[in-house]
């Protein structure tokens, strides 16, 4: 209501400054009729809005002002000077009075009436109201000190919103692009010139104050989705009355927030799936009631934030939808075969809605059902970066699943480079990065078509070089591959020859005569300021005619070839650095990973690895093993823990149906497999586990209270919390299961279920454990961990039974 | 329509409104971009700004510039892209001394097809140019892409 109030002060506001030069020209000459309408125009969309508000002596006052200028306009009536000062004091009061619901103060009673008065009597013998307008203005007059000051108020209430024309805000933001990039091409100059420190700081500044300003920038053009929902009421109940349908629509988290660009490239999607769900989802209600629910359908729309992304979930608890018809209109469209359908899940099958040429609709209805259909709803959802799904309960209904970016203009993406050329990739469609020498993808050729074996799939793959005509001489060995996932499921594997880097891409639009080759999204700069083409993965796709009938041979063929049975494991053949052949179970794997050497460490007593910003153990690493420059790992996980496991490359993955022969003496080795003549080593991912696994910081839930000094904070803070305690400060009054004290302090703890004391001094062993020397760390570890066990048994009996 | 920027092309003269023309700017370094029509030369870019190299010698038809590296192109804005016209040589700014008289026939097709007209200057007639049809290239071209 507050936005509405806001909308309207606003809109009052700007109609009130709009018709100033109006009302001047038309003071200057009252007959001329011309200027009359932007002036009823104003008095009329006031009158409408207050009625809606509930502003009664607004309305009353402009529903006066509209009548008598309703008869000027209709040649009832002369307009004379008294009649125009007549509206334009009304205008004015109007303007004060909008100005004290602003700042929601109480405008002083009285002096409406007078200001009507003026206005009728106008119209009555001009000598009679030659006295009025010196009334009006002694009534003005008379409120002009509060007059003034209430201007100044509201010029400052003003200041804090203002409205501004979007081209400005789209000029200010093409603006701050620009200058990011002129940073970065300065950027790069700064750094081939070498370390200049006079330079260097006040650039570093720089770049922090463009990164806030681009930051506010990109607030400042995020706009709520209530907007976008606002028009929904509205078109639910009038296709509901037209359908004879009863529907409740139901809104959620229109204070999500995106960008403006990306509101309006969704309105017309969004405004089709309801369109459909109405239509065809929610049924009548004399079927409604025989299905035994309720009279009145419900439609949701609710959108929420996730990261950089935006979900919107519309769903409807209409027919849902029927896997059987569509699978049988997929087949009468020739989109897919039998074989192919009997092979997929209902859920793919369902996914078939969006494939173009397809409508279940039995009747063509006025809405929807006339070819413009679900696929030009993905095709849209897909060119802006995002993704829709969908899934259904026969009987109860449907929910379709949108996710799609929060801006347009920036995104992370992928450089590639092929012969001499760089290529941007959006990394949102990047499943993997796969280096074809080290894991052998075993690629073949099918006629044309080039195909890799990924994960025990096979995967249809497409050459950069060739799709874009670049000379490459890199062997296809020494090439990588992009795993691409496109939005309805399909991989692909794109060719590169090389991965540059992975960034922020302020993408720029293309001209139409580059865009309709259908082979580029927009055009980004490198930090050098070379331009560089983004591609458009989807059509790039679609044009090589890998979007709907590959998924279905994609799919199967996984299906034949390693269906996970219940008689074997099914597990991922690798050569170790120690080049033994090994093979994990492909359940803890989790994904594959090329790691620069920079990133591990190896200084500790236990390998580690950064990944991702996280510290992960390292195995797999023999002491003496030379880094090269990058190391492939595993990264493995258990749900809770993981771990990387370092490879020399990755083989395949393969069933193992026979019983494994045991390994004797090695610990984190299962069992041998025999495969293809030769002995595999199968990981034990239990042991694996069990004696590498990080293990959780607090996992015992217990709290421990520590002295208030620098001293505990500083050193003997992170020991304590090694050992899985919670700190929590000496002056909070909460219940701690342990407390640690100094034994100079004189601070009662009374909360804590056990206490230990530190000394100073270093002196004879004492023989209580809980009286200890504070740098015996042996000792303190000893006592912290006895105290955990003792104080925490019953939760750590859950925690095993959990496990 | 005051001022035009005087071009050759082909040893043609010809002008582009000047009110189109950005800037004049040397030509570095120019992206490929494969699979454009054969007129554009691909992206480079000023001032941080993403360039889509136009060579107007193809777009007229004409056997493609031998060496855009260093040539001076004309920089013209259009909707929300920016272009940079490769031309053989530009000249001058020069004012109208005519109106536009449309031009007869004998120009050839490609020459007819991008041009707005005939005008005269100080440095005798012009062929006035469309940027816009320019940037379209061939209407051949765009039939076949």
């Amino acid at each position: 209501m507050d936005d509405l109030l806001a909308d309207f002060i606003a809109e009052t506001r700007e109609m009130l400054e709009a018709s100033q030069s109006e009302i001047i020209d038309w003071e200057a000459d009252p007959s001329d009729r011309s200027r009359l309408d932007a002036i009823f125009r104003f008095v009329h969309t006031v009158k409408g809005n207050c009625g809606f508000f509930d502003f009664p002596r607004l309305e009353r006052l402009s529903h006066a002002a509209e009548d008598a200028l309703a008869d000027v306009r209709a040649d009832r009536r002369e307009p004379n000077a008294q009649l125009v000062s007549a509206v334009l004091a009304i205008m004015d009061r109007i303007g004060e009075m909008t100005d004290a619901i602003e700042s929601g103060e109480e405008f002083p009673e009285g002096g409406d009436d007078a200001l009507i008065r003026a206005l009728a009597s106008s119209d009555e013998e001009t000598g009679i109201v030659e006295s009025k307008p010196a009334g009006i203005e002694d009534l003005t007059a008379g409120q002009d000190n509060s007059k003034g000051q209430k201007r100044n108020q509201s010029a400052s209430a003003n200041a804090r919103t203002i409205r501004l024309p979007t081209e400005l805000l789209d000029r200010v933001m093409s603006g701050v692009s620009d200058m990011v990039l002129a940073r970065n091409d300065l950027a790069h100059r700064l750094r081939q010139s070498g370390n200049q420190p006079t330079i260097d700081g006040p650039f570093e500044r720089l770049t922090t104050i463009l990164g806030d300003v681009r930051e506010a920038i990109t607030r400042m053009r995020m706009q709520r989705i209530e907007h976008l929902f606002g028009i929904f009421p509205r078109l639910v109940r009038d296709l509901s009355n037209e359908l004879g349908k009863q529907v409740l629509i139901d809104l959620e988290g229109g204070d999500v927030e995106l960008d403006r660009e990306m509101v309006e490239m969704i309105r017309d999607p969004l405004t089709h799936i309801v369109r459909n769900a109405l239509d065809h989802g929610i049924e009548k209600p004399a079927e409604r009631l025989k299905a035994g629910k309720r009279e009145i359908g419900l439609l949701t729309i609710a959108a929420r934030q996730s990261g950089n992304k935006i979900s919107i979930v519309i769903t409807d608890d209409g027919r849902g939808l029927d896997a059987e018809k569509i699978g049988a209109k997929a087949i009468e469209n020739g989109l897919v075969t039998q074989s192919a359908l009997d092979a997929m899940s209902r859920e793919d099958i369902l996914q078939l809605v969006f494939e173009p040429g397809l409508s279940t609709a039995k009747e063509v209805s006025s809405l929807s059902g006339r070819g413009v259909g679900l696929d030009v709803v993905r095709d849209n959802i897909e060119k802006v970066g995002g993704a829709i799904k969908v899934t259904s309960t026969p009987g109860l209904g449907s929910l379709f699943y949108l996710n799609i970016p929060l801006t347009l203009s920036i995104i992370s993406g992928v450089t590639v480079g092929v012969g001499s050329q760089t290529f941007a990739i959006p990394q949102s469609y990047i499943e993997e990065i796969v280096q074809l020498e080290v894991d052998t993808l075993d690629y073949t050729l099918m006629g044309e078509r080039g195909l890799v074996t990924f994960r025990g799939q096979r995967v249809p793959c497409l050459a950069l070089s060739d799709l874009l005509m670049v000379e490459s001489d890199m062997e296809l060995e020494a090439q990588t591959a992009v795993m691409i996932r496109l939005a309805n499921g399909d991989l692909i594997a794109m060719i590169v020859d090389q991965v540059h880097n992975i960034g922020d891409l302020v993408v720029k639009p293309l001209p139409p005569v580059i865009t309709k080759s259908e082979y580029y999204g927009g055009a980004t700069q490198l930090d050098d300021g070379t331009p560089i083409l983004v591609l458009d993965v989807p059509q790039i796709a679609l044009n090589a005619g890998l979007i709907s009938d590959t998924r279905n041979q994609g799919r199967s063929s996984q299906l034949d070839s390693v269906a996970p049975s219940e008689t074997g494991i099914y597990v991922m053949l690798f050569k170790g650095l120690d080049s033994r052949q090994y093979a994990m179970r492909m359940g803890v794997i989790q994904r594959i990973e090329t790691i620069e050497s920079a990133a591990i460490d190896r200084s500790g007593s236990h390998d580690r690895i950064v990944v991702n910003d996280r510290v992960l153990p390292l195995i797999g690493l023999d002491a003496g093993y030379q880094l090269a420059e990058n190391l492939r790992v595993l990264r493995i996980g258990d749900g809770t823990s993981e771990l990387a496991y370092a490879i020399s490359r990755v083989d395949d993955a393969v069933m193992i149906e026979d019983d494994l022969a045991p390994a004797n003496g090695e610990e984190e080795i299962e069992g041998l497999a025999i495969i293809e003549g030769s002995p595999v080593a199968v990981i034990d991912s239990f042991a694996l586990f069990a004696r590498h696994a990080q293990s959780a910081p607090n996992i015992s839930g217990l709290r421990c209270k520590i002295p208030d000094s620098d001293w505990a904070r500083t050193i003997l803070a992170p020991l304590v919390s090694k050992c899985g305690y919670a700190i929590i400060s000496e002056d909070s009054k909460e219940p701690v299961d342990l407390a640690i004290q100094m034994d100079d302090s004189e601070i009662e703890i009374e909360a804590a279920r056990r206490v230990i004391t530190l000394h100073e001094q270093e002196t004879a062993k004492s023989d209580n454990a809980d009286r200890i020397y504070r740098y015996d760390q042996d000792a303190l570890v000893a006592a912290l961990t006895e105290a955990k066990a003792k104080l925490a048994p019953s939760k750590s009996g859950e925690s095993e039974e959990a496990a | 329509m005051d001022l035009l920027v005087l071009i050759q092309i082909d040893g043609r003269q010809c002008a582009l409104r000047a009110v189109d023309v950005q800037s004049v700017m040397e030509l570095e370094a120019i992206t490929p971009v494969p699979h454009s029509p054969l007129h554009v030369l691909g992206l480079s870019t000023k001032r941080s700004q993403t360039l889509t190299v136009v060579d107007c010698r193809s777009a007229l038809g004409l056997t493609s510039h031998p060496n855009p590296m260093g040539q001076r192109a004309a920089v013209i804005r259009q909707d929300e892209h920016s272009c940079a016209l490769l031309v053989d040589e530009i000249d001058d700014v020069e004012k109208a001394l005519s109106d536009v008289s449309p031009i007869s026939e004998g120009f050839g097709a490609q020459w007819a097809s991008m041009a707005v007209g005939q005008i005269e200057t100080a440095q005798g007639a012009a062929l006035l140019l469309d940027v816009e049809k320019l940037v379209e290239g061939p209407v051949e071209d765009a039939k076949a892409a």
